[in-house]
């Protein structure tokens, strides 16, 4: 008995912690929880694709493996920093999906859910904000990202 | 030798694609291959946008600009691909013309679902061919099909029509 209490605590402590890598675009920090990177890679040069879907108009191919690109710089209205830059493999429910961050590289962070607060910005899919290192930190829902934008244009 | 030493050989039959492969600005297209009537150079066409080949009269298609492309289609590799789909006839101006392919089907991929809108259209597919990606152009779309551009394929259809190449047939990837 007193062993499943002890086992359930630990789940529930487990359970309120959220892993999150802490990464930047443009300056600009960002937070995405870590089951939703699939890995940090160097970025290599994207190749364009005609598209009129917002922000998703370049692929990345990489040996045999081919991407789409989602362009969260110029979403944010601004330019990936640093050299060489990076690449976040976001695990997107569409499918891996290929991001340039800064050359800053990502940290580990993790984080109290009840520290977790809902944010109403319209601009970006996000699972809420964190305070980390004294700032406020958006989470960015990848598995959903692009979905705010695409909804407003079949609007 | 006994029968037993034989080697029976089993030729597994590959599904292939025929594709003419083009070069529009700076993107590699591909044509599914049994559309293809001819490819002209300047010469062959002059000044002349619309062409006339065997009976059948070609009206220009501005690729470039249906894609919200940059091409400079003014080189000494520029061609025109004159381009049948049913009963619409297009010619096709490109930078340049890579060459004919046979492709695999295990080398042909469905555009990925993040691409939502037109693009699923303009395109069937995309293949990888002399390590470029390389976008299967919907010649239907192509040549105005009006029909084909009014309702966007969905990743579905999309998926169904890159799972449909016919064996030795330059069809739609």
């Amino acid at each position: 008995m007193l062993r499943a209490t002890c086992g359930q605590q630990q789940a529930q402590v487990t359970k309120r912690l959220w892993n999150m890598l802490v990464f930047s675009v443009g300056g600009m920090k960002l937070a995405a929880r870590t089951e939703d990177v699939g890995g940090i890679s160097s970025w290599i040069q994207s190749i364009p694709v005609p598209s009129r879907t917002p922000f998703v108009q370049a692929m990345l191919k990489r040996d045999n493996q081919v991407m789409p690109v989602y362009d969260l710089a110029t979403r944010l209205n601004r330019k990936p920093q640093g050299e060489p830059l990076l690449c976040l493999t976001a695990h997107h429910l569409d499918g891996p999906m290929a991001i340039c961050i800064d050359a800053e590289v990502p940290t580990l962070e993790t984080v109290d859910a009840a520290a977790i607060r809902q944010t109403g910005r319209g601009d970006i899919e996000t699972l809420g904000s964190v305070t980390i290192g004294g700032n406020d930190v958006a989470i960015v829902a990848l598995q959903r990202l692009g979905q705010l934008t695409q909804d407003a244009d079949r609007l | 030798m006994s029968l037993r030493g034989r080697n029976h050989t089993t030729s597994i039959p590959v599904e292939t694609a025929g594709f003419l492969i083009v070069c529009l600005g700076a993107s590699y297209i591909a044509l599914p291959a049994d559309g293809v009537r001819g490819v002209l150079t300047k010469d062959d066409t002059g000044d002349k946008q619309t062409v006339t080949a065997a009976g059948t009269i070609y009206q220009p298609v501005d690729l470039a600009q249906r894609l919200f492309l940059t091409a400079d289609l003014s080189g000494p590799d520029m061609r025109t691909v004159l381009y049948s789909c049913g009963h619409s006839h297009g010619a096709i101006r490109v930078t340049q013309v890579v060459g004919l392919a046979d492709v695999e089907r295990k080398d042909c991929f469905p555009l990925p679902p993040q691409f939502q809108c037109d693009e699923r259209n303009w395109f069937a597919g995309m293949l990888l061919y002399q390590d470029q990606l390389v976008l299967v152009l919907n010649p239907s779309w192509a040549l105005g099909g009006a029909a084909a551009a009014a309702a966007p394929v969905s990743v579905a259809q999309s998926e169904q029509i890159c799972l449909a190449i016919p064996a030795g047939v330059g069809g739609a990837c």
